[in-house]
């Protein structure tokens, strides 16, 4: 792949929308899962006697705080997989083919040109 | 019988990397198994790759001897995954093999970005492989049931630590040298399966113990824990009330790296590429979130079911630091339903699953070290990016062999200490040195190579020396020199909440004062590549070729 073509995709409207999205789409997610976490995490050292109260039977709100980070973990997962099937997959892909096809093209003009200098040097000897 | 199943394992395994050897034959197939895992099977193996035995023993004794306290672990290492997918596809698409196929993207390809890359990934790896060598040398001698002093058929407990890690190093070596990616991930997923398989079944009897109600398994383990009414409450470990305001930072510290450090894993990042493009990458780290999850979910069983069933005294009485409930348990509950003989028959088959975990984990990480040894430090830099393939492939071989001849050296020499901080200390060193070289590199336009190196260094040295003066190393109650030796000086025995920010700082100053410039340009193809994947490399692209 000729690196003018991948730099050249850089301006094209798609793929800003295409970096636009994803960007907003991680940073979401980084910073739900990771204030989340830490909210936890500070929770466990400091709030000590909050994180003891009893909350389903034996269970207490440490525990259940604990699961629910799982369930946190496995919902964004999904919550991102999902909208990358359909906001990012379909723009990624066009442009990808694009820049296959462009370089196919570019190939294809290049082998031409060759030829036809060999057969310029053959017929000149 | 633990030997004869594991033995059983190991001829199913050599089996797989002997065919592997056969369809193994450029630096495809020997660094990335040739493209050609599904996104279930990578899956599997980067699950594989992931859970150790430290995990599996070790937080399972955790939260059996201090409760809630060691369900941070579990938690920390499954949320990380999250960082991780979003990683992912972007590596996937912009890298060849290593982690330095990305980094060096930036600033024109310069050899100091390769060694730096080599380097970092050859010291994490190398800290993490002696944590689980060592394990696995005192994991045989509390399977044989072997108290120092004694003996076990002839074998003093010494000697039998000795051999299993040589046995451990021998075996990671031939997986690694001889079956390359393809044989090492077929290891994983073996042992995946066969890890899910066991906590599952051993998940279900301690449950089914309870009629399946997780409150009265917490009752029964609070009550046997030896400090009831206190065993389900945090601080029973970690961030002790008496440590005050030290104490809590440790503990925040460790928790910021456990969830920063795992997509910074060379041994994971390495596993990236071994799938046809980034959707399948995507797919795979879903399966590994899925395997992680259940599995550190059921560590929770595991965990309080050994207090409950075994009871405390029981579980210290064998082993002071709670490594070997996991396997209390599977005897007290396979005598539970049926006899003895099922006590026995249960306790071999999670003993032999403990010796699968470590073999493989170990098998990934001298693989990740070997290929970036062979690729990034012999091909970019001794070979100026123009190596032979074959040539390459052999050097890897090589150095898989050297760096496990090195690592069994080293565990064998620290064999007696207690070098359980090493697995957090690898964490935060791959948090430290590898994660915000990745995170610049693909997000800041400014970025240079001399910001790479810096950011690299400043990370790796930055946590190792906070450590070296840290109470892990003198000055504490349980430092590794003893007493009148001090030089103590940070008293945190987590660096990550320092040498993250570090690492950061470096990267940053590193690339604004250098005078060095930066190149648009090449940030805009990298980014156009690793959220598109044009000119990715894989399958489609084997013949666009070039494209580097």
């Amino acid at each position: 792949m000729q690196a003018d073509d991948l730099a050249g995709l850089a301006t094209d409207e798609r793929f800003r929308l295409l970096k636009a999205r994803f960007r907003r789409l991680a940073l979401t997610i980084v910073g739900a899962f990771l204030g989340w976490y830490f909210l936890y995490i500070a929770l466990s050292a400091f709030a000590r006697d909050f994180m003891a109260l009893p909350a389903i039977g034996n269970v207490n709100v440490a525990l259940l705080l604990g699961v629910l980070q799982f369930v946190s973990t496995f919902a964004l997962a999904w919550r991102y997989t999902r909208y990358a099937r359909r906001m990012l997959d379909p723009l990624s892909a066009e442009l990808r083919d694009e820049a296959g096809q462009r370089q196919a093209e570019r190939e294809r003009e290049r082998r031409i040109l060759a030829e036809r200098h060999r057969i310029e040097n053959w017929t000149r000897r | 019988m633990t030997i004869g199943l594991f033995a059983v394992f190991i001829v199913i395994t050599l089996g797989v990397t002997i065919w592997a050897r056969v369809n193994t034959k450029g630096t495809d197939d020997f660094y990335a198994g040739g493209r050609t895992f599904s996104g279930a099977q990578n899956g599997l193996a980067l699950a594989g790759d992931y859970m150790s035995a430290a995990s599996f023993l070790g937080i399972a004794g955790i939260i059996a001897l201090s409760g809630y306290d060691g369900f941070l672990y579990s938690i920390g290492f499954l949320v990380a995954w999250l960082l991780t997918l979003l990683l992912v596809e972007l590596m996937r698409n912009a890298g060849r093999f290593t982690m330095a196929d990305v980094l060096s993207y930036r600033g024109g390809r310069r050899p100091m970005v390769r060694t730096a890359a080599a380097v970092s990934t050859v010291t994490v790896s190398v800290f993490y492989l002696v944590a689980q060598m060592v394990g696995a040398g005192a994991l045989v001698s509390l399977l044989l049931g072997i108290h120092p002093g004694e003996t076990f058929m002839g074998i003093s407990p010494e000697a039998a630590k000795v051999i299993t890690i040589l046995v451990v190093g021998m075996m990671m070596i031939f997986y690694v040298s001889y079956g390359g990616m393809k044989g090492t991930t077929w290891v994983q997923i073996i042992k995946a399966v066969l890890l899910m398989a066991g906590t599952t079944a051993l998940t279900v009897l301690v449950l089914s113990r309870f009629g399946f109600n997780l409150s009265e398994m917490l009752g029964a383990a609070d009550a046997r824990s030896g400090r009831p009414g206190q065993f389900l409450n945090p601080g029973q470990r970690y961030a002790k009330d008496a440590d005050g305001i030290v104490g809590k930072l440790d503990f925040v510290s460790l928790a910021v790296a456990l969830v920063l450090g795992t997509a910074g894993l060379p041994h994971i990042v390495g596993r990236f590429f071994t799938v046809p493009d980034a959707r399948a990458a995507r797919t795979s780290v879903n399966w590994a979130i899925g395997l992680v999850g259940a599995f550190y979910l059921m560590t929770l069983a595991l965990g309080f079911g050994a207090t409950a069933l075994v009871g405390q005294e029981a579980i210290t009485a064998q082993d002071p630091s709670g490594n070997t409930a996991a396997l209390q348990l599977a005897r007290a509950v396979g005598e539970s339903v049926a006899g003895p003989v099922g006590g026995e028959i249960l306790l071999a088959f999670i003993g032999a699953v403990a010796f699968a975990t470590i073999l493989a984990v170990v098998s990934g990480l001298v693989l990740a070290s070997s290929t970036s040894l062979a690729h990034d430090f012999f091909g970019h830099v001794l070979m100026f990016g123009k190596p032979k393939e074959s040539q390459e492939v052999a050097v890897a071989r090589f150095s898989a062999f050297v760096i496990g001849v090195f690592a069994v050296f080293l565990a064998v020499l620290v064999r007696d200490m207690n070098v359980a901080f090493l697995v957090a200390l690898a964490f935060a060193m791959a948090a430290s040195a590898n994660l915000p070289a990745i995170v610049l590199s693909l997000f800041w336009r400014r970025f240079n190579s001399t910001g790479v190196v810096c950011g690299i260094y400043g990370g790796l040295l930055g946590s190792i020396v906070l450590v070296a003066l840290s109470p892990v190393v003198s000055g504490g109650p349980r430092s590794l020199l003893p007493p009148p030796v001090d030089f103590q000086v940070f008293p945190l025995e987590n660096p990550g909440l320092v040498s993250i920010p570090f690492a950061f700082l470096c990267a940053v100053a590193g690339t604004l004062l250098s005078r060095e410039k930066a190149d648009p340009g090449r940030y805009s193809e990298l980014s156009v590549r690793a959220l598109t994947g044009a000119g990715a490399h894989g399958q489609q692209a084997k013949n666009v070729g070039g494209a580097r």
